[in-house]
């Protein structure tokens, strides 16, 4: 039963512009924050997720690390790594693939952070420590399907993690911690009940989707979906070049961003957005600009415009702004939009 | 020898098995949600279909199936012999290539269904569970039935499915007596009568294989493909799946007439199998209760009803909005001439623990979240984790225990046993239950409440009442009475922002049917899916007590009582919120409060910030 799944190619997705940019814009630059994904059920959320595991760049990481630790990342290595450079050893690096980690609703609390390795345990007799979801998430995509179904006792587990960066074991005799900085990337469908405000807040980027309503793009769909089925491997060769091409486009993308730093222009607009709507904190300045990068750099721009600013507005702020779980959003889009055009162009 | 019932001999339910023909052609149909009243030959139908293939069996997944068992679990006679991990199969993966079955599946717990279906969708599923981790693939047919009077599916659940079919009720004497004949004969002789219909078998067997052949070359003409968009558009259908199962029926149902190309009619009847429970155009009106449905659906000829709207899918909502139409204006234009009015709603206020939380055996102090999780006493509910046992050793958890063993093994003298397990080492499972609380809003939207704009502070204090709901993750239903009649608005659900949308659209004016009111309420949560003993029901009723619809030709207060008496004690809580103003108070709300044995509060008490809040707040906490 080792037959692999083979999964729909990313290029082949019709439509849902926003949320394919806002998964790039996260895999180019991870410290956005992740993206949760809303929307109507059955319209790809989770397909496009699954599908962008196939375009994700590599890292370089400490060769042999079971949590993959990022070798230029000297802050956030694993107890093991951080002796072995302690004990003045060269580090050895190798590459990986980034790839997209899923924790599934039925996880049990010892798979996600962790726990003994009973094989080693029986067979060795020596305490060892098995990592679970969140070890093998860090440096990767973390992603929850129906990310609002999932238990209280995993979200807490989740958010702990995702706050700190940091899994903390204490359970078992075992006390252990290791680095757990993922990308967290959930989808749902709002009509089985919403998220609470922690985990909302925890995500960078917000979008949400709508089925397509024109009739040839629809029609499309459903005949890419056919193919596909029909024969998967002719159906993913025939994309191969599309997606070769998105590839290209993220690497590229990654040098610019590396060296991209927001001008005074970028960081004054999101300052007074914030300043007009009133959010407190400033998660969502932050995100605001850094999305705003990712989008020119994704452009093949060294200069952040307009419409990088006002799209990031969109999937930045609306889930920031305070309401009351039955609020209609309180966003006035409008005004936002306005504040960025009136600075870009007295600009 | 097959003892299982011929598909062949099953009378009538043609769509029922057009569309399960359907699924054993196209491998990609995946999954059919089978609707139907108690005793039309649901189950029947589903086991069946074993008898059409060599290959598969029908496997049934048993309503309070496990996780360990449904997902797998630690081998552990394997681990203890080996010392390696070994996964013992559940159920999704027993069921890799055949038919997976389950029965009452909107009874089953949410966690589970969800599973199932996302199992059956992706072929895989990722087991990450007490010391495991793989990811197991697996493709079956995943068969379910229900009976939508005992509750329903959410909408993201039915749209998982790839079909969803009604068996009807057979009306038609000749056909009934048909079924009778058969089901004697089958009984008396089922190796004659399984012999009889053999040739019958032979050939629809045949017909399905030389389908399933076809099926790869059958094509679907492009006008034929862009009609399914636009049906799919003109039907509000969400997101893509209905788009996609009605392609892949047409093309079976072409298979199976042996043809090569999707004809008008393949459509027509893939449109039905595959977006009618997708439909979108229905949502604006309230979810239907599942009583009053029945009333709605005319009783005989449900047949040819169907078909007929079958035959125009875009006529049906018009025609349907047309009957609701006339149905609201008789409701509004007999009893009372004054006409509705709708309200704003309150503004909404942080809410007083009116459900008082202390009686509902509440084991554990929680942190946040739902107030009715429950660590169970005995051995039902979900293994979540494992301790130090307490006086019984009887729900051991044998994975955690062998942890706790595991490492001493070096050491200890094992007398020839593969694994030497010390008293020290036993750890007890922690099971958790999810108690499901469910809170029926029961709102009284008669004329009277429209004094004083009374209605604009009702609505806040339901609205701050769903809010408290909704952190609280309790599952909420809103009915309201007026007029001549109680309407279920919102059956209940987990997601309040459905009822707080309703919330505004509540119209106000007419009579007060409370008598009518109170019993539907009662009876929604007593009967059928809310009726699972363990879960905590509670009636919140806002009314100011004021009922003048007798029921019977006692007088109106006295009758009330009788039937206030007769309901209470039964496991249904009452909450009476009072929302009498002005003066004289007649205080009919609090006399039903107590002949309801239920708490009272006035509109008044329910914010924390209200000063009768406060004192109320007291008194509970002393008690």
């Amino acid at each position: 039963m080792k037959d692999e799944i083979i999964v729909f190619p990313f290029s082949a997705i019709v439509g849902q512009q926003d949320m394919k940019d806002a998964l790039l814009a996260n895999i180019i630059y991870p410290s956005i924050g992740g993206v949760l994904i809303r929307g109507e059920k059955g319209t790809a959320k989770s397909t496009t997720v699954r599908a962008a595991a196939d375009l994700l760049p590599e890292r370089e990481v400490m060769k042999g690390c079971i949590f993959r630790c990022e070798i230029r990342d000297p802050r956030n290595l694993c107890e093991t790594c951080r002796e072995k450079i302690a004990q003045g050893e060269n580090p050895v690096s190798e590459y990986t693939r980034m790839r997209v980690v899923e924790l599934p609703l039925c996880a049990t609390e010892d798979r996600v952070a962790g726990t003994l390795d009973i094989e080693h345990a029986i067979t060795k007799g020596i305490k060892k420590f098995e990592p679970g979801v969140l070890a093998m998430a860090n440096g990767n995509i973390l992603y929850v399907d129906e990310v609002n179904l999932l238990d209280d006792h995993i979200v807490d587990l989740l958010l702990d993690a995702a706050a700190m960066g940091v899994n903390f074991v204490e359970r078992e005799g075992i006390s252990y911690s290791h680095p757990a900085r993922f990308l967290l990337v959930g989808t749902m469908n709002p009509e089985e009940g919403d998220l609470r405000p922690q985990l909302l807040d925890r995500f960078g980027l917000v979008v949400d989707v709508e089925g397509e309503k024109d009739n040839r793009e629809r029609s499309e769909i459903v005949k890419r979906r056919l193919n596909f089925e029909r024969d998967p491997v002719v159906f993913c060769t025939s994309f191969q070049a599309e997606q070769q091409a998105i590839r290209d486009h993220i690497i590229r993308a990654k040098q610019i961003i590396a060296e991209l730093r927001p001008d005074d222009l970028l960081i004054n607009t999101a300052v007074k957005i914030s300043l007009s709507l009133g959010v407190d904190g400033h998660r969502s300045d932050i995100t605001l600009v850094k999305t705003a990068l990712a989008f020119a750099a994704l452009d093949g721009r060294k200069v952040v415009n307009c419409n990088d600013v006002i799209k990031a507005a969109g999937l930045s702020l609306p889930h920031r702004m305070r309401r009351r779980p039955f609020e209609e959003s309180s966003m006035d889009f409008a005004a936002v939009r306005g504040i960025i055009e009136s600075c870009y162009e007295s600009s | 020898m097959n003892h299982l019932f011929p598909f062949t001999e099953i009378t009538g339910q043609e769509h029922a098995k057009k569309a399960l023909l359907c699924a054993l052609v196209c491998d990609d149909i995946r999954s059919i949600l089978i609707l139907g009243n108690p005793g039309t030959a649901k189950s029947a139908l589903v086991r069946s279909v074993e008898t059409l293939t060599d290959r598969k069996k029908v496997i049934t997944i048993p309503q309070n199936v496990t996780y360990d068992r449904l997902l797998g679990t630690i081998d552990l006679e394997k681990v203890i012999t080996s010392g390696n991990m070994h996964v013992h199969p559940g159920i999704l993966q027993e069921g890799n290539n055949q038919i997976l079955y389950a029965d009452d599946i909107n009874l089953m717990d949410e966690g589970v269904i969800q599973s199932i279906l996302s199992t059956s969708e992706t072929g895989q599923y990722l087991l990450e569970r007490e010391g495991l981790s793989r990811m197991i693939s697996t493709r079956f047919t995943f068969l379910a039935s229900m009976d939508p009077a005992e509750g329903e599916l959410s909408s993201g659940q039915m749209d998982r499915f790839d079909l969803c079919i009604r068996t009807d009720q057979i009306t038609e004497t000749g056909m009934r007596a048909e079924i009778i004949r058969k089901a004697l004969s089958f009984e008396h002789s089922p190796d004659a009568f399984v012999l009889g219909c053999e040739k019958e078998t032979d050939d629809l067997k045949k017909n399905i294989q030389a389908a399933k052949e076809r099926f790869l070359y059958v094509s679907i003409p492009d006008g034929h493909a862009d009609l399914i968009s636009s049906l799919c558009i003109e039907l509000a259908v969400q997101g893509y799946r209905g788009d996609i199962a009605v392609a892949r029926t047409a093309k079976a149902l072409a298979a199976l007439d042996r043809r090569d190309e999707v004809i008008f009619d393949d459509i027509k009847l893939a449109a039905l199998f595959a977006l009618e429970h997708r439909r979108g155009d229905r949502q604006d009106r309230p979810p239907h209760p599942p009583h009053s449905e029945k009333e709605e659906r005319p009783e005989q000829d449900s047949d040819k009803n169907r078909s007929e709207k079958q035959n125009q899918p875009d006529t049906r909502s018009d025609d349907q909005i047309g009957e609701q139409d006339k149905k609201n204006q008789e409701k509004n234009q007999i009893p009372t001439p004054p006409p509705d009015r709708y309200f704003d709603i309150g503004s909404p206020f942080e809410v007083i623990r009116y459900l008082d939380e202390n009686t509902w055996q509440v084991t554990q102090k929680q942190k946040s979240g739902r107030r009715s999780r429950v660590i169970s006493s005995d051995s039902s509910g979900h293994y979540r984790s494992f301790r130090y046992p307490g006086r019984c050793r009887n729900d051991i958890a044998v994975d955690a225990t062998i942890r706790a063993a595991a490492p001493y093994q070096r050491i200890r003298n094992r007398n020839g046993l593969a694994i030497s397990v010390k008293k020290t080492d036993i750890r007890e499972k922690v099971r958790e239950k999810k108690i499901a609380h469910t809170i029926l809003f029961l709102v009284d939207a008669s004329g009277s409440m429209g004094v004083q704009k009374r209605m604009v502070a009702v609505k806040g204090a339901i609205l701050s009442l769903l809010n408290d709901a909704y952190q609280k993750r309790d599952r909420v239903g809103l009915m309201i009475f007026r007029g001549d009649s109680a309407d279920l608005l919102l059956p209940p659900t987990r997601s309040p922002e459905l009822a707080a949308k309703l919330l505004k659209a509540i119209p106000t004016g007419g009579k007060t049917p409370l008598l009518k009111g109170l019993t539907e309420g009662y009876l929604l949560l007593t009967r059928g899916k809310y009726a699972a003993p363990g879960e905590n029901k509670s009636i919140v009723l806002l009314t100011d007590g004021r009922g003048n619809m007798p029921l019977t030709n006692k007088a109106p207060g006295e009758e009330l009582a009788l039937i206030a008496r007769k309901i209470t004690g039964t496991g249904v809580r009452f909450v009476v919120v009072d929302t009498e103003s002005g003066f004289p108070r007649l205080d009919r709300a609090r006399i039903l409060a107590r002949d309801l044995n239920g708490s009272y509060f006035r509109l008044e008490d329910l914010s924390i910030h209200g000063l009768a809040g406060c004192v109320n707040e007291l008194m509970y906490s002393e008690r």
